[in-house]
């Protein structure tokens, strides 16, 4: 997992492993909501990095292109908190 | 020619363009070039370098460019005296990101070519932060694509900026009007 910006100095880290146990990874393969299903909104919730559900702004990135908060994760992909962005 | 040698970058997209000859400028994918700089880059120095690979595209360079130079202000939102803008990014997914929007942006106006340069850590007020360029058939599609990709640039590649005043950070969410 992968913090940036101010998001990475409120939560004290900018990168960290997080473990999947059998059971997580057998509920995101088949896709069961509930059952232990790994996405970025339950390891938001579960890091307890902020507010209880993803600010408005936040934006998720899985192993680089954007993506959906509630997209199930596999083990080794690598996600990305992203705060609101401010290039250019 | 010698060309001034160029600070080094954290990516280089490659320049390819051996495109088939019999090929339109419209038909052609579009000749990238983006680079992020680690350290202070002279824009009028990579303008210089990238026209001479323009100008050795099939057919030559296009006729009509838009350039656009981005420099760090002296002073922040409150009008404080600015030290430093520092400018974090997400490697990998922001240089994929950039080259994504820049073909995306030129396929849609028809632009023969784009270049973007963009800044990341420690940037001085008064350096440039960003550089695009885009080469067209007409000046339309030369002027829209290259502000549309701006925009994108600003909204939909990961860059966070931090203004630095009185020793000071501050991270700065979202981006100045247009």
């Amino acid at each position: 997992m992968r913090l940036f910006a101010g998001l990475r100095e409120a939560a004290g880290w900018g990168e960290r492993l997080v473990g999947w146990d059998e059971a997580d990874a057998e509920a995101s393969r088949n896709h069961r909501p509930g059952a232990g299903e790994v996405t970025p909104r339950s390891l938001w919730r579960q890091l307890q990095l902020g507010a209880v559900d993803l600010p408005a702004g936040l934006r998720v990135a899985v192993n680089h292109p954007f993506a959906s908060s509630d997209q199930p994760l596999q083990p080794g992909d690598e996600l990305a908190f992203l705060p609101p962005i401010s290039g250019g | 020619m010698n060309w001034p040698s160029c600070p080094r970058s954290a990516v280089v997209e490659p320049l390819s363009p051996q495109e088939p000859a019999q090929e339109s400028a419209a038909e052609r994918a579009p000749f990238l070039a983006v680079r992020l700089h680690p350290e202070a880059f002279a824009p009028l120095e990579g303008l210089a370098r990238w026209q001479v690979q323009l100008a050795a595209l099939p057919g030559g360079a296009p006729a009509a460019e838009s350039q656009f130079i981005g420099r760090v202000r002296g002073c922040n939102a409150s009008g404080e005296p600015l030290e430093a803008l520092e400018l974090e990014h997400y490697p990998g997914m922001t240089e994929a990101r950039i080259v994504s929007l820049a073909e995306d942006a030129a396929k849609r106006h028809g632009a023969a070519a784009v270049l973007v340069w963009h800044r990341i850590g420690r940037v001085l007020p008064g350096e440039a932060i960003v550089l695009v360029a885009v080469a067209a058939d007409r000046r339309g599609p030369a002027q829209r694509c290259g502000q549309e990709l701006l925009e994108a640039l600003k909204h939909e590649a990961p860059f966070w900026k931090r203004e630095w005043s009185q020793g000071v950070g501050r991270w700065i969410m979202g981006n100045t009007p247009l």
